[in-house]
Order: C-alpha cells, then structure tokens, then sequence
C-alpha cells in the first residue's frame, strides 16, 4: 500500500473539500469503533455490551471528532497554498527557462518594454512634480491667487486694491501681498545681487509655513517705518553664511540698509518663487493713495475662510471690485477679478504641454505592448504542440493560462526592472535639458508614488500582452495538434488576425504622434523664424542696481551712468555701447498710459498705452533696432534740454493711424518730484518682442537716459571677440567704480533670443523622442507580423514559384500584405489625428493644427518605412527555394 | 499509569517506525508493548495522530485492513524520523540525568 512517491503531484486527486474531511474522520472512528467492538465480543462480551464499552473506554466521541475536523481542515488549507505555491515557483522557473531560451524574442521584448517603461516612469515623474504633487503648505487646497481682471486679461494688483480687498473681504480669511526683485548684499565678502521677495508680514502665517529658525515676521513689520527685517531662505543661509544658527539677530548690508535677520525659513518654502530672502512689502501712504490705484504691480494670494467655496470668495470679490469702480472710476474702470487655485495659477501654462507629453508616451507604452503582444502571439503559434502535448498529458486550460500569464508576468517584471532603471537615467537628463522657465522642477524626484506609477504601469502592461496569448492557448484544439503532428509552422487563422489588428493599432498610434511631432517641428521651424526686432549677435548685456543709500540723488545715479558707459567704451573690442531700462524678450514690463497733446480726453482705460523704456543714445545701433524715420537720442538729448520720445512702428499703427507723429507730444501721468515723463515725439523705430517670440508686438515707447536716468542699469555692449570676454572685463570694470556693486544677469543677447525657444525646444524635442520611438516599434510590429507569414507560407511560396510564379509576383505578393496593414493604420491614425488636433492647437505657432502638409509628409514617411519592412522578408520569399520548401512540409 | 506529558506523541512515532498502521493498530501495540502499564486512551490517540499529521511528522493514506475494510493508515514521514531519533535520545539523557539522582541518593 505504499504510493510511489513521485507520481503524486501529477495525478493528485481534487482538492479535499470540507465535507470529504468529515467523511473521513466519521469513517475512521467507525472503523476504530468497529475493530474494538469486535474485539470484546471475541473477548466474551454481548454485541450491545461491547458496544457500550468501546464508546466508553474511547473517551470523549464528540469532542474528538470536532477536533480531528479542524485539525485536518486547518491542514489542507496549508497544503493547498504551499501546493499552489510550489506551482508558481515551477512556473516561474519553467518561464524564465523559456525566456532564456528564445535569446532574440526576449531582447526584443525586454527592450521594448523597457524603453515604454522607462519612458513613462520618466515622464510621469515630471508631471508628477510639477502638476500633481500638492503645495507643501498648510491646507493647499485653500489657497488662491487673486488677480485683477480687466476684459479677458488679468493683471497685478496695486497695493491700494490690494488694502481695499483686505479690508473688506470676508469668505477669504487672509490675503497676503508680494512683489519680486533682486538685492545687493554688501559688507560680507564679495557683493552679491540676490533674488528676494517683499512680503506682507502675514505671509509665513497665511501659507502655513513655519521658519526653521527664529520668527517669521510680526504684523506691523511691513510698514515703511518699521525697524528693517529679513527671513533667509535655508539655501541662502547655508551658502553665505554656512548654517549658522546665531545669524539671527544679526545686521546684514542689503541695497546698504542695515537689516536684522530674524529668521530662515525651512527649504520647501519657495512662495512667490524659489528666492534668496523674503523682506516686508514697506507699502509707502503714496503707495497705498488713490492717485497710485492705477499701477498694478504686485500679487496677490488668499486663504478661503472655513466653509467658504472658490464660487463664493470670487462672487464676493467681484462685489467688492465693482464698489472700487464706482468709487474710483479713473483707475478701477471695467477691473473685476479672478480667483484661482494657487497650484493651478503657478503650473497652468506648462499643464497642455505636460498633458500632451504624457499621452504621447501612453501611447508608446500601447505600441510597445501591442508589439510583444503580437510577437508572444507569433510565439504560442510555435508553441502550440507543446501546448497541446501539455493538455492531452492532464494539464487544465487554467493551468496553461496561468503559466502563459506568468511567463508574460515574468516578461513584464524584467522589462518593468530595466525600465526603472532606464527612467531614473531618463528623469535625471530630462531635468537637465528642462528649460528652467518650468515651475516646479525641484519638486520631480523618484518617489513612492512614482514608483506605485511604475509597478502599475508595469502589471498592466502585462496583462495586456500576456491575454492575448492566454486567450488563443485556452483555445487550443489538442486532438488536431496531436493528429496532424503538427511541428508548429501552420498558425490558426484566428492568430493572424489577432496580429494584424495590433499591427494595425500600433502604425495608427504611431501617425498620431508623428502628425504631432511633425507639427510642433513646423511651429518650432516657423517660431525660430521669427524676427525679434533686434539683431542678438555679438551682443552681450549685464546689470548693476544702485545702492539707494549711496545713490541717493538723479544727479547720483546720472553720473554714475555716465562714468560706467564711458569705461565700457573703452574696454577693448567694445565697438559700440549703451544702457538701457528694460531689454527685450526679458519680460521686462514698464506699461503706462498716456495723452496725446491736442487730442481729447480719452474714456477712462482707453487712453493710449505703451512699455516705457529708457535709452542712451547708442541703444538702438547697438542692439540693431532700425530708424524707420525722424531720428533717434543723440547728444543733445541731455538732462536740462527739451524732453524727446522715440516711438515704436506698432506705437504709429494702433494709435497715431494715417498721422504723423513726429512733433506730437505725449504725456504719462507716471512723476517723479512732480516732473512728469513726457516729450516730443522726435523718432520712429522698429518694433521689438516684448515677452515672447509667439507674442504680438506691443507699442513701445522710448524715453532718453540722460532726461530719465534710473537705479537699474542694463549695459548692452557690441563686441568684436568673444562676448564673454567682453562681460569679464566689464564685471572689472564696474569693481573699478564700486567695490561694493555686484553686477548680474550677465549674459549674451543670443542666449536670450535661445531661452525665449527653450520650452518649445524641449517639448518639441521630446514629441520627436516618442514619436521616432513609436515608428522604430511600430515597424519593428510590421517586420515581425510579415516575416512570420512568410515563414509559414514558405511551403505555399514554394508551390508557386514551382508552378511558374515570378519572383517579381512573390515579392509583390507578400508585400502587399504589409501596404494593407500599413495603409488601414495609416488612415485610422490620419483620421485619430485630425479628430483630436484640436489639444495641440495651444502649443502651435503659425501652423494650423490640421496642417495638410504635414499629415501627408507624415504618411507618407511611415507609408515608406512601412514597406521597406515588408519589403525585406518578401526578398526572402522570393529566394526559397521550391524544392527544399516543399520537402521540410511533407 | 498516566502518561507524562508530551510523551504520547514520541510513543507514535517509535510505534509507526516499524511500519504504517492504522489507529487501532497503534492503540493494541502501545498496549502490548507497555504490558498495559501505559494506558493510552483512545481520544487523546487520535487528536495526537492527527496533530502529528498536521506537523508533517506523519501522513496517511486509505488502504485495506487485516479484515478487508477501509481503514486510514499512517506512516512516518522523513520529519518524522528525524523527529523520533532526536526525542528518543533526549528521553534517554533525561532518563539517566533522573536515575542518577535516584540511585546515588
């Protein structure tokens, strides 16, 4: 009676179920009971007697019985889960055996997949970052920007409004004020321009931000007499003044006003903008008047008060903006305003743009899974006798799927490992090559969620490729297998089919994102095109800020102006120089409104309007804005003479239409000591790009240096050599004049022109990556679909060639199979493309999103690529050899 | 005499490393073998044989009695073996270790 150990698990009985167990025991106890019965009635004992005596001598029946139930229960379900457990590490033996086994499948497959992996893992964790992952502030959901909206535009906020809403708002608990600029820090070390925040002193307090050290900032602080304080920021205070705890308290030189560090701030605080140090907004009762309403300058957040909804605090908002407009119609005319999430308000212009990079990789991810679908379904097809070998030997269908699935299991964790790896590569380049003008960067990292993002990615890539095979195995006819002894050269038609449509899927997915990739190279093409107004090359730029301490006066500033211009001439290879207030493509914005002398008074936020720059003489040869007429600054435009303005063409066509506007004179209401900044149009120059390259021009204005000379000094300078050696000695130059006078944003004006391309650079840049990604795999789909029909067709090409068929017609044959497969994706993936063009319109310039050029250059390439992939195995039908073919079938 | 505690389970083990029985077998041996000085009752027996069985010190199979009837059969498992040779010479030093102290005092 004893078993043959090994046989067991192959003819294992079914599992044991309860009853079965208590059918046992029963018979087990009867059995026992029975023996000693019979035993004492062999003893002399009558049968009822004996009976008795054996139920009494056993002892406790009932409890006994209970207990061998949950006994034998509690150990079958061990021995199920080991069993099953046992399985699974064969199967995954026996997967990995099989994948070690087709060397080329598995590479092939493995490096698909890492790379739509990989490429996901990377993406996501961008978006992740900058999109997704919450503000670390206290309750960030209740946060929100406020701007000033007028028509479709919004706007700053001036620190009137600004008080106003303050005052009056109550479904917005708090509202906190900033504005961004930079500071000198002299007296430690070498002087040093830094970036900094001017806060309302509720601002640590409304985001919920605790410093790291020593106080935030306590009301009253942000008033303009108030003792002068500063947060550092955790970066600042490690790398000026190395992480020493006892800097709070002390006095540090900023713009040369002593300044009391009163605390550092932990290093997630980065509101308004990753700055340097946060100081008070000091706020002066000029600032805070009604004739200032008008200048719009800083921004504004708030905290939606418990139980208040966005809808109610915006309903409110506006309430209160259309009291400002009754009261002050001159300044406050058609503002409103508009609340919105914080988190929206600083990632909302790069969220298309991430939007649409995400998808682009879902949809390499798709291709890739559709590929080693398609290429495990070429492979069961070969499998199929030992599938059914396997069948006919008493393996079940669930069986056989459950080891298929764990061979794709297994595929999709390897691919799944790799592709980490390959995106943490990914992640760290993709950050590299980040413009820097997309918000929140710092925040991408490899995290837990990513991870999670990862490990899904993952598992559902395998579920897709691997139930493609699973479903045709558990479909697998085993007698006819084993009848025909089939050695795995004819495939079901079913299969086939199968293949096709992924093939299909993929160059459909793969024309989608090459439209785009086409398209973003158009706009990209049409956006470098574009004439900035200025002449970049040979250019080099730099600015300094004068100390407001030190340079107290105009008269100060003027001089200074005109010592450092002086010296800047003379620095060799300098062949022309100037200064400047405000650059172009910088972002710089100076706007103020005008009158028009003669003209009558315009309804309120009608009138004339214009970006206000100052300008030495030499500013437009220099950076090669043309004349278009009249004449530009020149030497008798000095300080003292009659006031002069130069205007920009777009100044001339949108406000001064069929007139001439030389001699005009033109008013802003913007004074200084009640000298306003006004003049006589003498000159008309070439438009320049303010913002953006994408942009429309804005009318510029231009006003002389030596009548309006300001603190902030651009210095542009045209060089003979190298522009940088032009900055080193400027940077010299300016030590020279003020030891304690740092210089920044140093940098050439093509770098600039090259910043204003970074975002459309890098997103272009990445739509080609997927896309090129998407064709490479795509066709790798169609090589692979269509050798394989030749392969199993060999016997049949063979038959044909044998009775007369050109090798022309072969070729032809099988070819046109693939141009089938490739023309349906074609016009799936023209028709998928033109049917959502529409997400991409906001990140095209000057080409529409349903650019016919581009859709036919695109089909035409994948069309072309497409039969150069079934071009080559068809070479190889076309070279069998009829004879041999026909003897490997028979 | 009762059973000290703990050393059914060995008195198992020793009785089925002969060859596989089923439990009335065991009980009769157990029987004979401590010449009725052990009285081992039946209840206890069988928890213990199914506990054993749970431990993977034995396992069983259905088979035909003396008698020709169903009867469930136990046998040792490698576990088992191991686990009789090691109790069997624990119960050994212990033996000695008590016998010393008996007999010297």
């Amino acid at each position: 009676m004893r078993r043959i150990r090994g046989i067991r698990p192959a003819f294992r009985l079914p599992w044991f179920s309860a009853s079965r167990v208590r059918r046992e025991v029963d018979d087990e106890l009867r059995f026992h009971l029975d023996m000693k019965t019979q035993e004492l009635i062999d003893a002399g004992a009558s049968p009822t007697d004996a009976l008795s005596r054996a139920r009494a001598e056993f002892g406790d029946l009932e409890y006994t019985r209970r207990y061998l139930n949950q006994t034998d229960r509690a150990r079958m379900h061990h021995e199920r889960r080991s069993e099953l457990g046992d399985e699974l590490q064969n199967d995954v033996r026996f997967a990995f055996r099989q994948l070690r086994r087709n060397p080329g499948f598995t590479a092939i497959a493995l490096v698909t997949l890492a790379l739509g992996i990989g490429a996901n893992t990377a993406i996501f964790s961008v978006v992740r970052g900058v999109l997704l992952a919450e503000l670390p502030y206290a309750d960030p959901d209740r946060l929100v920007r406020v701007y000033s909206k007028i028509e479709r535009g919004m706007t700053s906020v001036s620190p009137a409004d600004f008080n106003d809403w303050r005052r009056q708002s109550t479904r917005l608990s708090a509202l906190a004020a900033s504005s961004e600029g930079t500071v000198n820090l002299t007296g430690t070390g070498t002087a040093e321009r830094f970036g900094q925040a001017r806060v309302s002193a509720n601002m640590f307090q409304l985001l919920g931000v605790r410093v790291a050290l020593g106080r935030a900032f306590a009301p009253g602080e942000d008033a303009p007499d108030a003792p002068r304080v500063v947060i550092l920021s955790d970066g600042l205070w490690r790398s000026r003044f190395g992480g020493d705890p006892a800097i709070i308290g002390k006095s540090i030189r900023l713009d040369d006003f002593p300044t009391e560090v009163i605390g550092v701030a932990p290093p997630e605080m980065r509101y308004p903008s990753p700055v340097d140090l946060w100081l008070t907004t000091r706020f002066s009762a000029k600032d805070l008047s009604d004739s200032n309403r008008g200048s719009r300058w800083i921004d504004v957040i708030g905290r939606l008060a418990p139980g208040a909804t966005p809808e109610q605090a915006q309903s409110e908002m506006n309430a209160i903006a259309r009291r400002l407009e009754l009261q002050d119609p001159k300044h406050n005319a058609g503002y409103s305003t508009r609340l919105l999430r914080l988190r929206d308000d600083m990632v909302g212009g790069v969220r298309p743009a991430l939007i649409i990079l995400l998808a682009a990789v879902g949809f390499v991810m798709l291709i890739a899974c559709a590929n080693v679908a398609s290429l495990m379904l070429g492979r069961t097809a070969a499998r199929e006798s030992e599938l059914a070998v396997r069948t006919a030997l008493g393996a079940g269908r669930g069986r056989l799927v459950r080891q298929l699935l764990t061979e794709s299991c297994c595929l999709a964790l390897a691919g799944g490992v790799l592709g980490l790896a390959l995106a943490l590569a990914a992640t760290r380049l993709l950050l590299s090559l980040a413009p820097s003008d997309i918000p929140r960067l710092y925040n991408v990292r490899m995290d837990a969620t990513v991870l999670l993002f990862t490990i899904g990615t993952t598992a559902l890539a395998a579920l897709f490729f691997g139930a493609a095979p699973a479903l045709q195995a558990s479909g697998t006819d085993t007698v006819l297998h084993l009848r025909t002894g089939d050695r795995g050269s004819r495939t079901r038609p079913g299969s086939a089919r199968a293949r096709s449509v992924l093939v299909v899927t993929e160059i459909t997915l793969a024309l989608m994102l090459l439209v785009g990739a086409g398209l973003l190279i158009k706009s990209f093409e049409r956006l470098r095109d574009v004439n900035p107004g200025f002449t970049a090359a040979r250019v080099s730029t730099f600015t300094v800020t004068l100390s407001p301490v030190k340079y107290e006066t105009l008269e100060q500033q003027r001089a200074f102006s005109t010592r450092l211009l002086d010296a800047v001439h003379r620095i060799p290879g300098v062949d022309s120089a100037a200064v400047t207030f405000g650059l172009p493509l910088s972002g710089t914005s100076f706007q103020l409104s005008y009158t028009v002398e003669g003209r009558p008074a315009p309804p309120p936020n009608a009138e004339p309007r214009a970006q206000v720059r100052i300008v030495s003489p030499g500013y437009f040869a220099t950076v090669g804005i043309p004349l278009v007429r009249g004449r530009v600054f020149g030497e008798a435009d000095r300080a003292g003479s009659p006031r002069t303005m130069v205007v920009s063409e777009e100044t001339v066509r949108r406000y001064f239409p069929g007139e001439d506007p030389i001699g005009k004179h033109i008013d802003f209401g913007w004074n200084r000591d009640g000298d306003h900044l006004a003049g006589e149009i003498v000159g008309v120059v070439g438009d320049v790009r303010q913002h953006g390259l994408s942009e429309a021009v804005t009318p510029h204005v231009y006003a002389a240096w030596d009548q309006w000379p300001i603190d902030e000094i651009t210095v542009v300078m045209r060089s003979r050599g190298d522009p940088a050696v032009a900055v080193a000695a400027a940077r010299a130059t300016v030590l020279s004049l003020d030891r304690d006078l740092p210089v920044y944003d140093a940098f050439t004006l093509e770098t600039m022109v090259d910043r204003a391309l970074g975002q459309p650079r890098f997103y272009v840049l990445l739509l080609s990556i997927f896309a090129a990604l998407a064709v490479v795999l795509a066709v790798v789909g169609i090589y692979g679909v269509i050798a394989s029909t030749v392969q199993q067709r060999t016997r049949e090409i063979g038959i044909r060639i044998a009775l007369g068929a050109s090798r022309e017609r072969v070729v032809a044959m099988v070819v046109r199979r693939g141009l089938i497969l490739a023309l349906a994706g074609i016009a799936l993936g023209s028709a998928g493309a033109y049917a959502v063009s529409r997400v991409l319109q906001s990140l095209l310039f000057g080409v529409g999103a349903r650019d016919p050029f581009t859709f036919v250059a695109v089909a035409a390439l994948l069309g072309g690529v497409a039969l150069l992939a079934s071009w080559l195995p068809a070479r190889r039908a076309a070279r069998v050899d009829p004879l041999a073919a026909m003897r490997a079938e028979g | 005499m009762d059973l000290l505690q703990g050393t059914l389970d060995v008195l198992i083990l020793k009785t089925l490393s002969w060859d596989a029985m089923h439990g009335y077998a065991i009980s009769r041996w157990i029987r004979q073998h401590t010449d009725n000085v052990l009285t081992v009752e039946d209840a206890a027996l069988y928890q213990a044989l199914h506990r054993l069985e749970r431990k993977g010190l034995i396992e069983s199979e259905w088979g035909l009695s003396e008698n020709n009837r169903r009867a469930k059969y136990y046998q040792l498992t490698q576990a088992g073996r191991a686990q009789l040779r090691a109790e069997t010479s624990e119960w050994r030093q212990y033996a000695e270790a008590v016998f010393k102290v008996l007999e010297t005092a």
